[in-house]
């Protein structure tokens, strides 16, 4: 791919490594669909890294590859070195995933749910405590902090949930459609709290259809369509290849194209 | 450890808080339960002081009342006893229309025809069984006239210088040799398991549909599945959480009703009256921990199997059915564990409590049972746990891909299908045939029909490699050495498995005649014998089981496994319950066979001699078992098979895609990744 030569110079070290990356599946009436079709792509540390589609482009399920709930099909993924086939468990320990849909247990308390997630990840069970407490001092739910989950407004829950993924301080984080559903300040509060993650070194793989989100935090955006990935690159060589301005008409001229060759 | 201590400890507080669940699943039915045995028992008891304090009108009609009131003054002049209960008639005038019978004007209308064509004198009690007074008024009555009756038979009888007491004809003296316990204790033993697995299972659901289904439906599971604990310590998590459950309300269950029977709310029956002894008690736990474990294991399997609460539970109710079956085994007349039912998971339970209450535990055969139990709970969790992994959560796309594409990839998912339906069929002829055809048409009929039908037909439907799927591979010439000794072989140390066996677990008798011979056909030549129940079976059968069925399970299974199932599932063929295990073991060998050779020539060849082994010495009259195969014959026919096996595993070429010396599969359809 020719991608390669947009990528910027290394320097922050490898985190998340795809190399041909593909899943098929079979689809009613549509015989076999190759959901993702062999991508590429390398993620670094302190990066937000955009996946960037429309509905079905292959963004969920390149994100449930990597967090090793689906098997690829063909391709390999590695994560903190790690390959997600052959070492499941490490993969997921070094990553947290969260997404609109990820659901919580209604009847714990924010609490017990960062308790649980944390001890589930491994974290030993004398830093679970401070790390607890840390978590609900961070995202300013305290107050909330022994009330059950169930009865928390949505912009809470959201807070819960972003902390239960970070329950174990991974070094790699997924969002997935993280806004898909939030109002305009929760939405907000969301990618503030990406970039300070960001800030701390983690690695953030961020997939959403919305651009001004990807245009606001990502570092490097690859436009995934088809299970493909069509460009991949900082906003600025993105502009510099297509010679245009918003990430929304450039997203739209590479997918076009993209259909127009398929015709 | 960690981890799975986690998971336990959440899985059970959320049950704890779910207020709703615990207020109308485990509290109701404490309270309900007795209050309803209560109400039954005050309901009765003032139905019963009704008509005792009540005293029955009655109008005594017809040409014959006079002699009808005489009759009823004896029957209300007859004391009180268990069998006559208390009864009070008060006589009215009548006449009382036939609506007003049973009402408080005439309970009970007594008519008396007069003589009837037999000569007899008779009554007619009218009573409307609507009514609680009529109705118990009534039999009351009648219970004090056959009273009445009996006392003048006897009068008769004395009359007449015959003896009025059955003793007085010849004495009867009953003496029950088990201590008053024992019987208690086996009437305890045949009722406690069904009861206690009903209420584990009732119990034990309260987890099972929240935990795997109930994750699902809520999505918390891919969460789960996106955290470092493994598939194991979910397994193991939710399976001791439902486990702890069920005891629990076994235990509560239990508890609530000796509060009532202690507080003489209820009454128990008077079998129950039983000494329990603390070995007695503990054995009683340790026999019970596999059933627990296996009813865990099974309702993990529906909530894994379930995508939601709903599913859950429209599956749950045939399994709690399936359930009470086997635990309902010691209530069989003359089922014992010392037999064939001691494989047989919960009702090898249920037959070994009965004995320990009985107070006639067998520790070997009770440890067997315990053994067997084990295991089928640790296989049960072993499916559970392949039902978790994270790609059929998501999407069953191995199979959904095979359904699309049809053709060979859709086969595997298909095979047991086809035997199950190909088995009912066998089974149909089998009970039908014999009225329409003699036994050489039901032979053909099940030969041809069903196996070479049904292969060629599966064959067809799914677009089979015909070489591959029927295994028609050419094998080494120095096979067919190995194929000569190893049939007989293999046929001789079939006998002596079965008599051996026999001295730790009794085999039926049957299962050792059912190694050793078929049934003969009456009137058929030795030649028609051997084409008919050797050679054609040898070929049909093996292009089936050893063809079709291995070819369609060779994936799934690893090959040790694969070859016991392929031959469990021909036994299950020989419909006769004697002939399955037999049966079940030459087909394992014939799946070995076809395993280690790559081809199911040897197999037809080896199934031929077989059968023509058990077949000819029988039929030929020449009488070479008669007195039973001598000992000295099992060592060589041990060598025999064992060393044919070897010799087949070092000169064949092996199964494509089962062992390694068969290699890679050829062709373009394998797609799974290895």
């Amino acid at each position: 791919m020719s991608d390669t030569m947009l990528e910027p110079v290394p320097l922050a070290p490898i985190t998340v490594e795809v190399e041909g990356l593909t899943k098929s599946f079979m689809e009613d009436g549509r015989g076999e669909v190759r959901a993702v079709a062999g991508i590429d792509f390398v993620c670094r540390e302190g990066e937000v890294f955009g996946l960037l589609g429309a509905n079905g482009a292959g963004k969920t399920t390149t994100l449930r590859m990597l967090s090793t709930v689906l098997n690829p099909t063909a391709g390999k993924a590695r994560v903190l070195g790690f390959d997600v086939e052959t070492h499941g468990e490490e993969v997921r320990r070094s990553l947290g995933f969260h997404s609109a849909s990820t659901a919580l247990y209604p009847r714990l308390t924010a609490r017990e749910t960062l308790d649980f997630f944390a001890r589930v990840n491994q974290v030993p069970s004398e830093r679970v405590k401070p790390r607890v407490d840390r978590l609900i001092e961070r995202f300013g739910i305290g107050e909330y902090a022994d009330a059950r989950v169930e009865k928390l407004s949505s912009g809470m829950k959201q807070k819960v949930a972003i902390a239960r993924t970070l329950a174990h301080d991974p070094p790699v984080l997924i969002f997935d459609e993280p806004t898909v559903g939030l109002d305009v300040l929760n939405a907000m509060s969301l990618l503030e709290i990406v970039e300070e993650l960001r800030s701390e070194g983690r690695t953030v793989i961020y997939s959403s259809h919305i651009m001004s989100e990807a245009e606001r935090i990502c570092d490097r955006i690859a436009v995934l369509h088809r299970g493909q990935i069509l460009a991949l690159g900082t906003l600025e060589e993105l502009q510099d290849a297509t010679g245009l301005h918003y990430l929304q008409d450039i997203f739209v001229k590479f997918v076009r194209e993209a259909e127009a060759e398929r015709q | 450890m960690s981890a799975l201590r986690t998971l336990l400890k959440y899985e059970l507080l959320q049950l704890a808080r779910d207020r709703r669940t615990i207020l109308l699943s485990v509290v109701a039915p404490l309270v309900l339960l007795p209050l309803l045995l209560w109400v039954m028992d005050a309901t009765g008891e003032a139905d019963r002081a009704r008509v005792e304090d009540t005293p029955v009108a009655v109008w005594v009609d017809g040409p014959d009342s006079l002699w009808a009131a005489t009759m009823l003054r004896r029957a209300q002049a007859l004391p009180d006893t268990d069998s006559v209960e208390p009864l009070v008639l008060r006589r009215v005038a009548g006449p009382v229309p036939d609506s007003l019978i049973g009402s408080d004007d005439a309970h009970l209308v007594v008519r008396a025809p007069g003589e009837g064509d037999d000569g007899l004198r008779g009554l007619e009690v009218l009573y409307r069984a609507s009514s609680d007074v009529s109705r118990g008024a009534s039999q009351r009555l009648r219970d004090r006239l056959r009273e009445v009756r009996l006392d003048i038979r006897d009068s008769l009888y004395a009359a007449g210088g015959l003896p009025v007491e059955p003793d007085s004809v010849y004495p009867v003296r009953p003496d029950n040799i088990a201590a008053a316990g024992r019987e208690a204790g086996a009437w305890l033993g045949v009722f406690l398991l069904p009861t206690l697995v009903a209420i584990m299972l009732i119990g034990g659901s309260l987890v099972a549909a929240d935990t795997l289904s109930g994750e699902k439906e809520r999505g918390t599971l891919e969460t789960l599945m996106t955290t470092s604990v493994s598939p194991n310590e979910v397994v193991a998590a939710k399976g001791l959480a439902i486990g702890f459950v069920a005891l629990a309300m076994a235990v509560l269950n239990l508890g609530n009703l000796g509060i009532w029977v202690g507080f003489g709310l209820m009454e128990l029956p008077t079998q129950l009256d039983v000494q329990l002894t603390v070995p007695g008690i503990l054995g009683a736990l340790v026999l019970l921990l596999p059933v627990v474990a296996l009813l865990s294991a099974v309702l993990l399997l529906v909530s894994g199997w379930a995508r939601t609460y709903r599913e859950y539970q429209l599956y749950f109710l045939p399994v709690f059915l399936l359930g009470l079956v086997p635990a309902a085994a010691a209530a069989l007349p003359g089922l014992e564990l010392r037999s064939v039912a001691v494989l047989i998971p919960v009702a090898n339970i249920a037959l070994a409590l009965r004995d320990l209450f009985a107070d006639q535990a067998d520790p070997v055969l009770s440890a067997l049972a315990i053994v067997v139990t084990t295991g089928a709970a640790v296989w049960v969790a072993l499916l559970a746990r392949a039902g978790l992994s994270t790609e059929r959560l998501l999407s069953d796309s191995a199979a959904d891909r095979a359904e699309l594409t049809g053709g060979p990839a859709l086969f595997p998912y298909r095979v047991l299908r086809w035997f199950g339906i190909m088995w009912v069929l066998l089974l149909g002829s089998s009970m039908i045939a014999p009225e329409w055809f003699e036994l050489r048409g039901q032979v053909l009929l099940n030969l041809l029909g069903i196996f070479l039908g049904g292969s060629i037909l599966m064959t067809w439907r799914y677009k089979l490699p015909l070489r591959e799927a029927w295994a028609l591979r050419p094998v080494h010439p120095l096979v067919w050495p190995a194929v000569l000794v190893g049939a007989p072989s293999g046929f001789l140390l079939g006998i002596g498995v079965a008599e051996f066996a026999g001295i730790f677990l009794p085999v039926p008798p049957q299962v050792i005649e059912a190694f050793g011979q078929y049934l003969l056909p009456e009137g058929m030549g030795i030649v028609q014998l051997v084409l008919l129940l050797a050679i054609l079976p040898g070929i049909t059968e093996e292009i089936a089981f050893r063809g079709l069925l291995l070819y369609g399970l060779r994936r799934q299974l690893r090959p040790v496994a694969l070859c016991v199932v392929v031959g469990i599932i021909f036994g299950l063929f020989h419909i006769s319950l004697f002939r399955i295990l037999p049966t079940a073991y030459l087909g394992t060998v014939l799946a070995l066979v076809t395993l280690l050779t790559g081809s199911v020539f040897p197999a037809m060849v080896w199934h031929a001699i077989n059968n023509s082994v058990a077949l000819v010495p029988t039929a030929a009259g020449w009488g070479l078992f008669e007195s039973g195969v001598p000992v000295w014959i099992y060592p060589i026919a041990f060598v025999g098979l064992v060393g044919s096996l070897f010799f087949m595993h070092a000169v064949g070429s092996g199964y494509p895609g089962v062992t390694k010396k068969g290699g890679a599969e050829s062709g373009g359809e394998r797609t799974d990744r290895e």
